[in-house]
């Protein structure tokens, strides 16, 4: 029985750094990219972004709780168009991405 | 330090000066490090590199390394591949058919892909309204290009035309709204963005900065026909060839004789430096050879209308008949002229252009023969 505490602690040992060492996904995400299409309706989103020539389409849901706003003003997600420029903070969800806010941004000041 | 002293040395400085060997295509930049050196070197292997489906090649790809298409007359330089672009502009938005595969459309497949699928390219995505051919770009001097202020170029920008010189620069925006200035279409903010999205969209090699594979027409990759994990390429990879793209010089403009000072005259007379601004300077850079240099551009950076006749597709804010101006940067090695290729000489692609710059053009045209070959020996000198 004396061993046991020594035994709990040496797998103590072993086990945490496999455990602090494993990728931490992160929470939350944000998102700079283009608008390609909204459908307020479904509450959905998908913005182009990427690298370069290697673009990739992100889709993101937003519910009731998400801020949409542009110039500091509210707006609805029905207000977004294709080709708006956007920055949305988002987090994984078993419904997948959900935006918790969408600020459209100005291209011309975007630098 | 008498003055004659003085004298005498800034006169063996301004002979060295003029003695510095002229840069030749593929040299690096002047004053690198040691340690700058040998990135570039380094890189130069990495651009130079032939991937497979085994180093990570594909499913889809244009070419299997750097060096295969910016090859001539050294590497960097030209190449004589054509590629195809396609993008949907519909009620004034562009699209650059991601959902479809992206508006690169990749000419070769590797083994398994073309197995798995029967495909020997990437479809045409059906909803393109648009089709364009690419030739391969000259990657001198884009280092430079890529340090100049952002303030410089909007500097150039008129869109309402509020000098009513028929001349309307506008600056293209990246997908995230930042400024862009690298591609046809001025469409990428960045060099090593630009280099990250080649690794990707040209050769089908993901790397850090997109570590995603793009899907085929816009269906995944069957299962077993990519298997090297992602990224297929480092990150010190991926930094080697920027250093070595970042480090590239402008050749050395050949020296002038007389038609040639005349051509360059001319060439600002009839209006070309409106959009081909002789000379840019770089801004801030951690790298000397670098910073705040002054270097022959010819390029505003910012989108111009050429007209209907050389219109091809959208991308970002640059409708079909806007592009960016070229650089004028090695020209003398150039076969073939405009975004396309399809001026086989200077005075073809001069012809060609319209829109914002057919006054150029028909003041070009009108000259007397013998000052339109001072103009065309000018710009060869480049």
């Amino acid at each position: 029985m004396r061993y046991l505490p020594r035994a709990a602690a040496l797998a103590a040992i072993l086990v945490t750094p496999a455990l602090t060492s494993a990728p931490v996904q992160p929470s939350t995400y944000t998102y700079r990219g283009t608008v390609h299409t909204v459908q307020p309706r479904a509450g959905s989103l998908e913005l182009i972004t990427g690298v370069g020539f290697a673009l990739r389409l992100v889709q993101m849901r937003a519910v009731a709780a998400t801020r949409i706003e542009k110039a500091g003003v509210a707006i609805a997600l029905a207000d977004l168009k294709p080709g708006d420029i956007v920055r949305a903070d988002c987090r994984r969800t078993s419904l997948g991405l959900v935006a918790d806010r969408i600020i459209e941004i100005d291209g011309t000041a975007a630098r | 330090m008498t003055r004659a002293a003085v004298a005498v040395a800034g006169l063996v400085a301004l002979v060295a000066a003029g003695c510095e060997k002229p840069l030749k295509p593929g040299d690096p930049v002047r004053g690198l490090t040691a340690a700058q050196r040998d990135r570039f070197t380094r890189g130069k292997v990495v651009f130079d590199s032939a991937f497979t489906p085994q180093t990570g090649l594909g499913p889809l790809f244009n070419s299997t390394g750097c060096g295969e298409c910016h090859e001539d007359p050294a590497k960097g330089g030209f190449g004589d591949e054509v590629e195809v672009h396609a993008a949907a502009f519909r009620g004034g938005v562009c699209d650059p058919l991601v959902q479809e595969g992206g508006f690169v459309i990749q000419q070769h497949t590797i083994p398994a892909l073309k197995q798995a699928l029967g495909i020997d390219s990437e479809p045409f995505p059906p909803s393109a309204t648009g089709r364009a051919m690419r030739t391969t770009p000259v990657l001198f001097g884009r280092g430079l290009l890529d340090l100049v202020p952002d303030s410089v170029i909007l500097s150039y920008a008129d869109p309402d035309d509020r000098n009513h010189d028929g001349i309307r620069g506008r600056p293209n925006r990246a997908v995230d709204g930042r400024l862009g200035r690298f591609g046809r279409k001025a469409f990428i903010a960045t060099l090593d963005e630009f280099n990250a999205g080649a690794f990707v969209a040209e050769m089908g090699i993901t790397d850090p900065a997109q570590p995603t594979e793009e899907n085929i027409g816009g269906r995944p990759i069957p299962a077993g026909v990519d298997s090297v994990p992602d990224p297929e390429i480092t990150q010190e990879q991926l930094d080697l060839t920027n250093d070595f793209v970042r480090f590239l010089a402008p050749p050395t403009p050949a020296r002038l004789d007389a038609t040639g000072r005349r051509g360059r005259e001319l060439f600002s007379q009839i209006g070309c430096a409106a959009c081909h601004i002789p000379t840019l300077r770089t801004g801030d850079s951690p790298v000397a050879a670098l910073r705040h240099r002054e270097f022959a551009a010819y390029t505003d950076l910012l989108l111009h209308d050429m007209g209907p006749d050389l219109a091809d597709i959208c991308l970002g804010r640059a409708t079909p008949s806007q592009f960016r101006t070229e650089p004028l940067i090695d020209l003398r090695d150039a076969q073939r002229f405009l975004h396309d290729g399809r001026a086989t000489t200077p005075e073809q692609a001069i012809e060609a252009h319209g829109g914002e710059a057919a006054g150029a053009r028909d003041r070009f045209k009108a000259l007397p023969p013998a000052d339109r070959a001072a103009l065309t020996a000018f710009l060869k000198s480049l």
